[in-house]
């Protein structure tokens, strides 16, 4: 509907805006003052004559125009226009689907629709649909929400996917009915409820403008109008408070000083899961919640501890689909268990692994070894193990290829000058940790030795100091020791590479014994090296493979 | 064909004559037995009896003592206690019928008899003869059987000289003396009531202090008010026996290894109740107990028989009206599905209705030490407050402890006029989780009492007005 400058009086043939009350995008009521003017008789406030949403200002403030000109359109979505779309939906479209049987629209739609009786006595104002759990068949009587594709506050088109169920037929995506946005989630993911079952509801109105908007800015308008329209039609606290997700939004001046105190970010808060009323966030989950971040330790970013919470709904998601409940033992993880879980997904989620493999003879270390391990124990109280030699060569070949010894911040490389060479240890009964050596560079065979037996030793007796797990700078993990003959290791970030240690084994090889080729039996253990390929190409990655395996083969027999 | 229902609720007490208009309002088809009137031993014999009991004197007590203060004379003061103990009855008997309406008007059905479970779905019903009149089934069953006084083998009581509340609440004649044995709640509040009629009364306590759950400064206050009253009380003293010596009752008491024997016309037990569990096929279906009580998990009420719910006194303390309430309506939507956090039973206020009345919420200063917490402590008293002057009720305090780290609202404990009215806006700050300037910066009207609970939040923290 186009708004027109008024005729203020016989004589008055023009007006100027002096100043707009509503921008584009509002919503206006009936009778709400949308502009004043000025004339050169009088100067007066000019109501809206219809309600609806101003769409579009076509003379700015200070400007001043002919009587008659349109100065501004409203158009005139809202309750009555969805009303009239739904009923034509629910009366042409007779649907077929299961599913849209369930969809019961309340309120003031009730006459025009055949619904679900239950569900739509159910008092929702204004222009909302309930969204139940479809019946999937016969003789389903309930279904799990696996996963919710959409956020209270998301704007839906019709036929999207806005939520995926789990039943014990079938398991399936349920599309939204009808384009809205999402106004509450009544059923959180993982929850169980019985066909019919209200799970969310949708807010229809202006769905109109929601199913037009093709461009990015339109979307944006109509996703403001939506929730504006919502203040003045149905209930705004609610929405208000379900704006930041289910429960979220109030935080009581209690919750609020503990995130003060114990700076805790308002991203934080928000991640927060409430079990207060309403779903609020209570003292005791912000409490529950620092105490967890206290033991998760500073590394494990809010951001990965969401994703890790994701992941968890979603593998058990795929247990429950796979096993019977009472087939099962559910254990939960301790802490350790949980961080190598944040640990390994980051990193998958962050480098990209690829895995290079050597063959390397070891038999003459191997015979070193067996003939000077006791005099060195003696001598040095240093007991000399593979680990050690292969430290030693991994230490060489960092300072002749130092890229493989950096980490990448953004679009910078962090190329370190020290090293400190971390040491995969496993610990009793199924954890894992990375203690590194600071200061590897420095050391040679036996320093690396003692430094080893030093970080295992204190790995394994709990007794290491959060200095001993950080600024790593490359990874060393022997999977050998289990007979593991070779393995694609992990990255520890953020270092870029992890060099594996397969176990070596006699073999026989062919070897060339002056000029002629012999077979032999050799030493023989695979080193495996998973570098990131966003800094460390496969020829480097070669490289200083083959670096590892020369130090190696080529040990002069003195230390 | 018997009658069967998806709810059937064992006892209609506040605990269960709630859960069942909460049931029905649910849609569930609902049955409520009790042998007695509905309303339990709250409206019939607890709560609002003791509390219509309690306005007689507190009118008699102002005109006899304040009188001349309002510039009110009376020639000559009497009051008839024979009438004082009909209005209490009369209140008890109308405000039962109405309940009785409300269990009309939600549809709920009521059966007036002794109920007896025969089987985990099942209940038999019996009259005052013990001869059975029906038998019902029922999805789920909810016991909610309350509680009775406790008794002690050194204490018989035989309803006569030694009595319970039940009693003392409808004795034919004023006792001269009076011994009441427990400085709780109730002993409390029959101290005041016949102390203000002229009864000669002591208390006695085998704990530190007179209402001794409350925090120490408010018991030791309303000490030296019933001492001023002429109260004596024994604290630290445990009887060792009462006896019946022909109109009398002779009590032997040991306080600190001294021992003492006192005499009245009677003698008020008031030390605890205990759960009304037997004779009614607990035992038979195997229902967990534990220290007299029903075993339940207090997220969803359920016993160890999964349909099986138990609410109110009969699952042990704090034997309080609203918390049976509160655990009735809990417990059915729970069966419904419905999800809400559970009863919080640390922010359950306790209400003491003497004058000065007693009221409180959450942590004492004491109990909030021994847990670690670092105090900042509010204190404000009606002394200072307008309204108070205004209403000649000058007497008690507001005490506010809060959690000097984060600013938690610990506790809040009232003594004074109106307290057990006040508390209410403590409680609510606690559940939702305010701190003290939420309460300092809402503006509360003038002149009023609560304007006290504003004052003591301030005075926390160092912004008080008036002191
Ligand atoms: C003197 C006194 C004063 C009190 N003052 C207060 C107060 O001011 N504020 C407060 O909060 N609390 C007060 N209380 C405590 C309060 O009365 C109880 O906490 C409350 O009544 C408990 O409710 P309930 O529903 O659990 O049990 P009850 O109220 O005890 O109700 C149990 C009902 O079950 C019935 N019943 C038991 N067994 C059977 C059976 N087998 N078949 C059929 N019916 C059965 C009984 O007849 C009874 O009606 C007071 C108590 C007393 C004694």
């Amino acid at each position: 509907m186009d708004i027109i400058m008024p005729k203020m009086g016989e004589s008055v043939n023009e007006g100027t805006i002096i100043k707009w009350h509503k921008k584009v995008g509002d919503v206006v009521k009936l009778d709400e003052i949308i502009f004043e003017i000025s004339t050169d008789k009088v100067d007066t406030e000019i109501p809206a004559a219809s309600a609806g949403v101003l769409s579009e200002i076509l003379v700015k403030e200070g400007d001043t125009v002919e009587v008659g000109t349109v100065v501004a359109r409203i158009k005139n979505s809202g309750a009555e226009n969805s009303e009239i779309v739904i009923s034509k939906k629910s009366s042409t479209e007779k649907s077929s689907q299961e599913i849209q049987k369930q969809i019961s629209p309340s309120g003031r739609n009730d006459n025009n629709l055949t619904s679900n009786s239950e569900s739509s006595k159910q008092n929702v104002q204004g222009n909302l649909i309930e969204i139940a759990m479809p019946k999937m068949g016969e003789s389903v009587m309930e279904g799990t929400i696996i996963k919710w594709n959409k956020k209270v506050g998301d704007a839906v088109k019709k036929d999207e996917m806005i939520f995926e169920i789990s039943t014990d037929k079938v398991d399936t995506e349920i599309p939204s009915p009808e384009a809205g946005t999402l106004v509450e989630i009544l059923v959180g993911e993982q929850e169980t409820v019985e066909v019919g079952t209200i799970v969310a509801k949708l807010s229809v109105g202006n769905q109109v403008k929601v199913q037009e908007g093709n461009n990015e800015e339109n979307k944006k308008e109509d996703v403001h109008e939506i929730k504006s329209m919502h203040d003045n039609f149905s209930k705004p606290v609610e929405l208000h408070s379900n704006e930041k997700g289910i429960g979220g939004g109030f935080f009581s001046p209690l919750v609020l000083s503990i995130a003060q105190k114990e700076n805790v970010s308002f991203d934080e808060l928000n991640s927060i899961k409430g079990t207060g009323l309403e779903g609020r966030v209570s003292k005791k989950d912000i409490l529950t919640y620092i105490e967890r971040r206290k033991t998760a330790g500073v590394q494990v970013q809010v951001k990965v501890q969401e994703k890790s919470e994701e992941r968890k709904s979603i593998s058990s998601a795929i247990t429950q689909q796979v096993y019977n409940a009472a087939d099962v033992e559910k254990i939960p993880m301790d802490n350790i268990r949980q961080r190598i879980m944040d640990h390994m997904v980051h990193s998958r989620d962050t480098s990209v692994h690829v895995t290079g493999l050597i063959e390397v003879d070891m038999t003459r270390i191997h015979n070193f070894i067996n003939s000077k391990k006791d005099e060195i124990m003696k001598s040095e109280n240093a007991k000399i193990t593979y680990m050690a030699f292969i430290a030693d060569a991994v230490v060489k070949s960092l300072k002749k290829y130092p890229l493989v010894n950096s980490s990448i911040d953004g679009n910078a490389i962090l190329q370190k000058k020290f090293i400190n060479l971390g040491i995969a240890v496993a610990i009793e009964p199924t954890g894992l940790i990375v203690p590194n050596i600071k200061g590897a560079g420095d050391k040679n065979v036996i320093g690396l030795a003692k430094a080893i037996a030093d970080i295992a030793n204190r790995a394994r007796t709990k007794k290491l100091t959060p200095d001993d797990i950080s600024n790593g700078t490359f990874t060393i993990t022997n999977y050998g020791v289990f007979g593991t003959i070779f393995g694609t290791p992990i990255i520890n970030q953020p270092e870029v590479a992890i060099l594996g240690v397969g176990a070596a084994q006699k073999k026989p090889v062919v070897i060339e014994v002056d000029g002629s080729d012999t077979i032999a039996i050799r030493n023989i253990m695979a080193l495996t090296l998973s570098h990131d390929h966003r800094l460390v190409d496969g020829m480097l990655g070669g490289m200083f493979l083959k670096n590892i395996k020369e130090v190696l083969e080529n040990f002069e027999g003195i230390i | 064909m018997p009658n069967k229902y998806q709810i059937a609720i064992l006892g209609g007490g506040p605990g269960g004559y709630v859960a069942a208009i909460r049931a029905a309002q649910l849609g569930f088809k609902t049955v409520v037995i009790d042998k007695e009137n509905l309303g339990g031993i709250c409206l019939n014999w607890g709560c609002i009896p003791t509390k219509s009991l309690l306005k007689n004197v507190e009118i008699f007590d102002t005109i006899k003592n304040h009188g001349k203060e309002f510039g009110i004379y009376t020639k000559e003061l009497s009051f008839n206690f024979t009438e004082i103990i009909q209005r209490s009855r009369g209140i008890s008997d109308k405000i039962t019928k109405n309940v009785e309406l409300l269990i009309k008007k939600n549809k709920i059905d009521r059966i007036r008899g002794f109920g007896k479970l025969i089987s985990q779905n099942e209940i038999e019903i019996l009259d005052n003869d013990g001869k059975k009149t029906e038998t019902m089934s029922a999805d789920n069953i909810i016991i909610a059987t309350g509680a009775r006084p406790k008794t002690f083998p050194n204490i018989p009581v035989d309803r006569k000289s030694i009595i319970t509340s039940t009693e003392a609440m409808n004795l034919a004649e004023q006792p001269k003396e009076l011994i009441i044995i427990g400085a709780g709640a109730i002993g409390i509040e029959f101290a005041y009531f016949y102390s203000v009629l002229g009864t000669k009364v002591t208390l006695i306590e085998m704990l530190d202090h007179i209402l001794p759950v409350e925090d120490a400064e408010v018991s030791q206050t309303l000490e030296k008010n019933f001492k001023k009253r002429g109260i004596e009380i024994y604290t630290k003293t445990m009887v060792e026996k009462a006896e019946v010596k022909g109109n009398k009752v002779s009590v032997t008491i040991n306080q600190n290894g001294e021992k003492k024997t006192l005499s009245a016309d009677k003698v008020l037990s008031a030390i605890g109740v205990t759960g009304n569990v037997e004779g009614f096929g607990l035992e038979e279906l195997g229902v967990e107990l534990f220290k007299n009580h029903i075993k339940v998990d207090k997220k969803t009420y359920q016993t160890n028989i999964p349909n099986i719910y138990a609410i109110g006194d009969v699952i042990g303390p704090p034997w309080l009206a609203h918390v049976a309430s509160a655990e009735g309506i809990h417990c059915v939507e729970g069966i419904k599905g419905i999800k809400n956090p559970d009863v919080d039973y640390d922010n359950i206020p306790g209400c003491t209705y003497c004058q000065p009345q007693v009221a409180s919420v959450g942590l004492t200063e004491a109990k909030a030490k021994e847990l670690g917490y670092e105090l900042k402590i509010g204190k404000f008293p009606f002394m200072a407050s307008g309204k108070a002057f205004a209403v000649g009720e000058r007497e008690g305090f507001v005490k506010l402890i809060f959690d000097a780290k984060y600013g938690e609202l610990l506790g809040g404990h009232i003594i004074g006029s109106e307290a057990t009215e006040l508390i209410a806006e403590v409680s609510l700050a606690r559940a939702m989780e305010a701190t003290g300037h939420s309460i300092i910066k809402t503006v509360h009207a003038h002149p009023t009492l609560s304007e006290s609970i504003m004052e003591a939040a301030a005075n926390a923290y160092g912004e008080a007005i008036h002191i």
